[in-house]
């Protein structure tokens, strides 16, 4: 009861004091608006980095041609993966089976009169299984059009999008390097690859047509995508891939690996790590900027109670005790921090959709109200304990006599 | 009710010692409606202070209503002051932006229950000083003894012990300052307490009794010069 009766006190006293009141609104709200737009770009990106991960396959192997520590596909040039070796690799034990694959970056394509350039994979049929992604419209390369070296190809929807505009690029003709193409499927929408490129800005064609016709390299294999039983076994594997292609490639123990072996869990790794320095750059910010509302908060507040020292004198000369000084202006604080942090979730929200809106991974989700109306309420008790202490503290006769 | 024995009050300023009061005795009965009289700087705004219980002595007893005020603590004088004192000051101290009826109010907030008929007993008080009509004015839309009459509502409101005046009509001209000492006049006529503080010889024509403080010290009836 007296509680309720204090709190509408500092109601009022928030409500009489608008210029005060707006200014520290203004502060926090800015800080929450923040830390709200802060949380839900990171929960974007973490849904962004759990979909690449996803996207790469718990159960894949890659084997890339070419050492060093590049990430990404390894191009056509660098192939040295040899047949003997994708056979040795399908025989080891959990393994069942290997996805040879070419490369070529940024091959000129033409359709009409619109030009444009992507990556162009030379697949086998199994392809599909191995990354679980087939046509969406249309058929996917068969094993005839390997065996016969046909010049047909499944488009990205990205790519598609750039060629064709709205015609339906099904049966339609294109040149990939002059070399006339038809479309035979669309590809399956998949997003970003582990890599953070898209996975929809491509073209494959058929294997054999890759390497004997547009990419000149038939005996060897740029990439391989090894698909393991039991995703578990994945590390295990990968270090028996390691040690066949170093034993086929004759590589003697001072050299270093001629190929790259990434597994799901070292995509994993690679991601977090470089995303945990922004993450906690992020943070930083996020905490810091409610902080400094924080610290507006208690200077304002400050300054009321010097303003207000009369008032102060004249409760403590009617009774009020010290706790019920300190109660009022926490409570002031906490008010004026929590319905800043409500206008700040508020902008917050409108802020993340304006960024949804330009394309920008984003997640809105309860968890920021949450956090914001939790660090509105301990910013108020933190920043406002100082100032109603003080408060508390004056000499009610001094304090009177202002 | 009030008894006073030998107090005094010294304040230190530095290296200089200051002594204000210098051995104060004085007794209040029940239903006295008492001035005391002093020019400025003899002490009189301390001795309200400590009556008040807002300050205390540096020596010397004080007992109020039976309590020993030296032996209570913060909290303690808030309640005492809460429920047995009624403060009426020569500034007024209205908060501002705020109603009359919610300025009597004010020190019922901070009683230890808050009475239901509260607001009943507000507007009642503020009708009997004549601002029935006013009771939803803010301190800004009224004039100085208006004021003071919301004040004296708001002394009364917790239906204290005694009310302690300091210097009520000091800001207020002749014709106010008459209607509000008549409002005391009649609170004794009523059997209340009051402790009146002034130098103005009027007012304290109003008390039954006239106490003089002089150089730190009480004397009844008129003080040597």
């Amino acid at each position: 009861m007296k509680a309720m009766k204090i709190i509408g006190v500092s109601s009022k006293s928030i409500l009489k004091h608008k210029m005060r009141t707006f200014l520290i609104e203004l502060a926090i709200m800015v800080g929450i608006a923040t830390l709200t737009v802060i949380v839900s770009l990171t929960q974007g990106a973490n849904k962004l980095i759990m979909k690449r991960i996803q996207n790469f396959g718990p159960d894949a192997i890659m084997v890339h041609s070419g050492g060093g520590k590049m990430h990404g596909p390894s191009a056509v040039e660098q192939a040295n993966l040899t047949r003997k070796d994708i056979s040795d690799i399908e025989s080891i034990a959990g393994v069942k089976f290997a996805s040879p694959f070419q490369v070529e970056f940024d091959m000129p394509l033409k359709y009409g009169n619109q030009f444009t350039a992507t990556s162009v994979i030379g697949v086998e049929p199994d392809w599909e299984d191995a990354w679980r992604r087939g046509a969406s419209k249309g058929r996917f390369i068969d094993y005839s059009d390997n065996e016969q070296l046909s010049r047909v190809c499944v488009i990205g929807t990205t790519t598609a999008k750039e060629l064709f505009g709205k015609v339906n690029p099904i049966g339609e003709n294109i040149l990939i390097e002059n070399v006339s193409f038809r479309v035979i499927g669309i590809l399956e929408k998949r997003g970003q690859s582990p890599s953070g490129t898209d996975f929809d800005d491509l073209i494959l064609i058929p294997f054999t047509t890759a390497s004997r016709r547009l990419m000149n390299q038939p005996l060897y294999t740029s990439m391989l995508r090894v698909i393991v039983a039991d995703p578990a076994q994945a590390k295990d594997i990968a270090g028996t891939i390691k040690g066949i292609l170093r034993k086929n490639h004759r590589l003697a123990s001072t050299e270093e690996d001629d190929f790259r072996i990434t597994t799901a869990e070292q995509v994993a790794k690679m991601i977090k790590s470089t995303s945990k320095i922004l993450g906690i750059f992020l943070w930083l910010i996020a905490v810091i900027s409610p902080m400094v509302g924080g610290i507006v908060l208690m200077n304002i507040m400050l300054m009321a109670i010097s303003e207000r020292k009369r008032e102060i004198g004249l409760r403590r000369a009617m009774g009020a005790k010290k706790k019920h000084i300190i109660f009022q202006f926490l409570s002031e604080s906490v008010i004026l921090t929590v319905s800043g942090g409500i206008f700040g979730v508020g902008v917050g929200v409108i802020i993340s959709i304006f960024i949804r809106h330009l394309g920008k991974p984003i997640s809105i989700t309860w968890q920021p109200f949450v956090i914001a109306f939790l660090f509105s309420v301990l910013i108020g008790l933190f920043f406002g304990v100082y100032p109603a202490k003080k408060a508390a503290n004056l000499d009610p006769v001094q304090a009177l006599n202002q | 009710m009030i008894e006073l024995k030998n107090i005094t009050k010294s304040f230190q300023n530095g290296t200089i010692k200051t002594d204000v009061l210098k051995g104060v005795t004085l007794t209040v009965q029940r239903g006295e409606f008492i001035a005391i009289m002093g020019s400025s700087g003899n002490g009189k705004t301390t001795l309200m202070n400590i009556l008040g219980c807002m300050l205390k002595a540096s020596g010397g007893s004080y007992r109020f209503d039976g309590a020993d005020i030296e032996t209570l603590d913060g909290d303690q004088l808030s309640e005492l002051r809460n429920k047995k004192i009624g403060f009426v000051f020569q500034a007024f101290n209205l908060l501002d932006g705020t109603s009359a009826l919610d300025n009597v109010l004010l020190p019922l907030i901070y009683a230890d229950e808050y009475p239901s008929d509260a607001k009943e007993r507000a507007v009642q008080l503020l009708e009997s000083v004549g601002l029935g009509d006013r009771i939803h004015y803010n301190p800004n839309e009224l004039s100085g003894g208006q004021h003071q009459r919301v004040a004296i509502a708001r002394a009364l409101v917790n239906e204290p012990a005694i009310i302690l005046a300091d210097e009520p009509t000091g800001n207020l001209d002749s014709e106010s300052s008459k209607e509000i000492m008549n409002i005391f006049k009649t609170l004794h006529s009523q059997g209340k307490t009051i402790i009146l503080i002034t130098h103005n010889r009027n007012d304290a024509g109003y008390a039954g009794r006239i106490v003089f403080l002089r150089d730190g010290k009480i004397f009844e009836g008129e003080a040597p010069k």
